[in-house]
């Protein structure tokens, strides 16, 4: 699990006046103001986001120490950082994708069966992608309790009992 | 134009046969499917399918408000990643 999570980057200056265009990747773009202090590659830290508007693909926010267009302009491409401890808890059933990404994921037996690469979700529940050692094509395992008996984020691993075939074991 | 009502929904047979299986036997397994123009259908529910999406099978758990699509809508041919930020997963 890391300390530092992306939550959106800055895409350059919104008019004259010192306004920034952001772009949030959070499930609720607007709840990336809520994430503050958020911090850059290059040591910048922004402690006040104050959103005034949207424009295409990206919102509109006035940025402490942001105050003319060239120093928007400075900002573009930068990745705003959010401190993990900023998200809110979740119950149980719950993770972030931020948490799961990068755990082991083992079958019941103790046996490695890979990392987690990625979460998705296409509409018919959240998947994990999963890729096993040594291999270049990943594996996608339902997160549902029967696939996914146990999460144990303190010990970063995942328990899985795989669906026959998935991992080619049929 | 929409299908007749009076064909019914549209499943390749090979698709209830497979179903028919899984659900007849007590192995808990995801049943590959190449037939994405197929429909869902209320005996699916509860089933885990392997919808094929040109390149890999993704894993579609039928539940009740899937009834009446067509699985390929649950199997995307383009993969976006983006970034995980504070998207949370819930298990079912």
């Amino acid at each position: 699990m890391s300390d530092r999570i992306v939550v959106g980057s800055l895409a350059g200056a919104f008019g004259v006046l010192g306004e920034v265009r952001l772009k949030s990747f959070c499930a609720d773009p607007e709840a990336i103001a809520d994430y503050v202090p958020l911090s850059t590659e290059d040591g910048r830290i922004f402690r006040q986001i104050v959103l005034t508007g949207q424009t295409a693909g990206s919102l509109v926010a006035r940025i402490d120490g942001i105050l003319t267009k060239e120093d928007a302009d400075a900002l573009k491409g930068l990745a705003l950082y959010a401190d993990r401890a900023r998200l809110p808890a979740l119950p149980d059933d719950e993770y972030y994708h931020a948490d799961l990404i990068g755990l082991e994921v083992v079958d019941t037996g103790g046996a490695s069966l890979g990392r987690v690469k990625a979460v998705l979700n296409h509409g018919a529940g959240d998947i994990l992608e999963v890729l096993p050692p040594g291999a270049s094509d990943t594996v996608l395992l339902p997160f549902t309790d029967a696939a996914v008996p146990t999460v144990d984020l303190a010990a970063g691993r995942i328990v899985a009992d795989p669906p026959l075939g998935l991992f080619g074991d049929d | 134009m929409a299908r007749s009502v009076w064909k019914g929904p549209f499943v390749d047979a090979y698709v209830l046969k497979k179903a028919e299986k899984a659900r007849e036997g007590t192995r808990n397994e995801v049943i590959k499917i190449w037939s994405r123009r197929s429909t869902i259908l209320p005996q699916f529910v509860g089933l885990t399918f392997g919808v094929y999406n040109g390149k890999k099978h993704i894993p579609v758990n039928v539940t009740e408000d899937m009834i009446g699509q067509k699985f390929g809508e649950y199997s995307p041919t383009r993969t976006y990643y983006g970034h995980a930020a504070d998207k949370k997963a819930k298990k079912k």
